[in-house]
């Protein structure tokens, strides 16, 4: 009868032919870029996002510096041919402001600030495209940037939407299930199964609140597996990279890679 | 228009010896007239009319590194009437620049930045010269608008060269949706009634038809027809400009260069050319940039240059592009029924 689309057919699909529980695939590319100390892209379905990471370094406002640990500084930007409408966001837009809130109140807890007192990390995220999941894309694709980029933290960060049709939880909504759905972001830490985001702009109810949370976290777990893989690869390739340059000053053979200041001067 | 980075005097000098020296050497060791090399791919915005990303020098073992320009164009429908809007269509350029490529640059530096891009570029895109005919919809009701949005991702030197060639390539991929004009007549079995193709309608108002107000084109909105096809393509695509960008250092000129050598030899010359089927190239704009002079005498035989090195560009770009039309549609299309 009506145009709508059908988020959730009887034999159990969804418009784009997924199952309730099956994530779009993601592509993850750690390649360095520009002067970034570390950046990461991810293609998560059609939602492409990239984020740059820029030190810890000293503060471009030397005011804002923290004596006791680093300040983390979200700027996000936003294509205009990103969305169906051409829109162009510029930076002082609401919504873009919230969303960079949002990823530093997530990462505030996660990163090991109070090591790197009185400097800056810088977390520039780009969004090339979007289709539904804007927020976990940028989360996930943040862990990464930061992760590329050396810098510590206590876990991974991996994050997932979640949306409720009547009863049946749906998990990594599209734009289109965004739209109609009402649907919670949780970010997870899998390895110690806390929570450092839950947001929800919609109404669900209290009782489907739980299930939701249940299975959004399972998600972060497929994540991080995902994630942790691209971010073996790229390690090993480095320590590959790394035994193949020819060493400066040292005499033994590629075994020992760590050298030491002093020794190295000795020789 | 400062220096991006900042150098110290002995590396500043150490390039710039090194620019004088016989022959002349350079930190990558190009010769001076030589291009890092291109990567271009387009169509990779699916939510564009057309796409392009480009990337100048990137290295090959990192995969990173170089300029990179994002490049897109969105259609969208004007009403005639309306304040900015103009009968024919309008293009209108925007260049953005991702923080990330200028990590050092104040939020206001970055505004000025960008504005400085977006001038250049939509000065010399939206001339009327190069002003494609098939962005009218209905004459005097309704016309495309066509945004035509760069963004610099990341600035490894030369970001003119980038930002133009990225430009032509989207407005190269750029496909305008076919258009049928619709007519509503008051009496009769079919109320709406459509009419023939546009380009029809068009010689339909040019008829000497005296005092018969009859003849004036009734159409008075229009429809999509439902096709398998984005579009036409784009009239004159061949027409985008290029440019070339001669940094000057005394005597001598090069292409190509690295942010390093940009701070060194802050004086460069813009040349755009335009290359039209039919007749030979045209400049389309110069712009001398940073602090410095040329010397009157010297301007022309740069332009030639110049365009003698637009030529080569063009003729590259234009394989490549052809290359890119042939992997989209033919081959995309013998994978398809291979299957």
């Amino acid at each position: 009868m009506s145009s709508r689309v059908e988020i959730l057919n009887d034999g159990g699909y969804r418009s784009d032919g997924r199952r309730q529980y099956e994530l779009r695939d993601i592509t993850i590319d750690l390649s360095p870029r520009g002067t970034a100390d570390g950046s990461a892209m991810i293609t998560h379905g059609l939602t492409e996002v990239m984020v740059d990471v820029f030190g810890p370094r000293e503060a471009k406002l030397r005011g804002q510096t923290l004596h006791d640990r680093a300040l983390l500084t979200v700027e996000v930007g936003i294509v205009p041919f990103s969305t169906g409408e051409r829109r162009k966001r510029n930076r002082g837009d609401k919504r873009i402001l919230e969303l960079a809130a949002t990823i530093k109140q997530t990462f505030e807890p996660i990163v090991q600030t109070n090591l790197y007192p009185r400097s800056e990390i810088s977390i520039f995220v780009s969004v090339l495209q979007q289709d539904g999941g804007l927020l976990p894309a940028s989360i996930n694709a943040t862990t990464l940037a930061l992760l590329t980029a050396g810098i510590p933290m206590t876990d991974y960060v991996t994050a997932i939407t979640c949306g409720v049709h009547s009863t049946a939880p749906l998990l990594d909504l599209t734009t289109l299930e965004e739209n109609d759905l009402p649907h919670l972001t949780v970010a997870s830490l899998p390895r110690t199964f806390k929570v450092t985001l839950v947001a929800m702009e919609t109404r669900l109810h209290v009782e489907r609140v739980s299930e939701c949370m249940k299975i959004a976290g399972e998600a972060g777990k497929v994540l991080h597996q995902e994630m942790k893989r691209a971010v073996e690869a790229r390690t090993k390739r480095l320590v590959q990279a790394m035994d193949m340059a020819p060493r400066i000053g040292g005499v033994g053979g590629g075994v020992d890679r760590d050298v030491d200041m002093d020794e190295d001067n000795q020789t | 228009m400062s220096a991006l980075i900042s150098i110290s005097k002995a590396e500043k000098s150490y390039i710039q010896s090194a620019l004088e020296a016989t022959p002349p050497l350079r930190e990558d060791g190009r010769s001076l007239y030589d291009f890092r090399s291109v990567l271009l791919a387009t169509g990779v915005a699916p939510l564009a009319n057309g796409s392009a990303r480009l990337n100048i020098g990137k290295s090959p073992e990192e995969g990173g590194g170089g300029t990179e320009v994002l490049a897109a164009t969105k259609l969208e429908v004007e009403t005639v009437d309306g304040a900015d809007a103009v009968d024919g269509g309008r293009i209108v350029c925007t260049v953005a620049c991702s923080p990330a490529a200028y990590p050092h640059l104040s939020p206001n530096a970055l505004d000025d930045l960008q504005h400085d891009y977006t001038t250049t570029l939509h000065q010399v895109i939206s001339h009327p010269s190069l002003h494609p005919k098939n962005l009218g919809i209905l004459r005097g009701k309704k016309a495309w608008l066509l945004n035509l949005d760069l963004v610099v991702l990341s600035d490894a030197g030369n970001v003119y060269d980038a930002l133009f060639m990225a430009a032509r390539a989207a407005m190269w991929d750029t496909k305008v949706p076919a258009t049928r004009a619709v007519q509503y007549t008051a009496k009769g079995g079919n109320a709406k009634k459509p009419a023939d193709e546009i380009e029809k309608m068009e010689t339909e108002g040019d008829a000497p038809s005296g005092f018969d107000t009859r003849q004036i084109p009734s159409a008075t909105d229009f429809d999509l027809p439902d096709y398998w096809d984005e579009g036409e393509v784009l009239s004159g695509r061949d027409m985008w400009p290029l440019c070339v960008t001669l940094n000057i250092h005394s005597s001598a000129y090069f292409l190509d260069a690295s942010l390093k050598e940009e701070a060194a030899a802050p004086l460069k010359l813009i040349v755009a050319f335009a290359f039209p089927s039919t007749s030979p190239p045209r400049v389309q704009a110069v712009r001398l940039l940073g602090p410095g002079d040329v010397p009157h005498t010297r301007l022309k035989s740069l332009v030639s240059e110049a365009g003698k090195y637009a030529q080569e560009m063009y003729n590259a770009l234009e394989v490549k592009l052809r290359d890119e039309d042939f992997r989209r549609n033919q081959k995309a299309r013998n994978r398809f029924a291979q299957r």
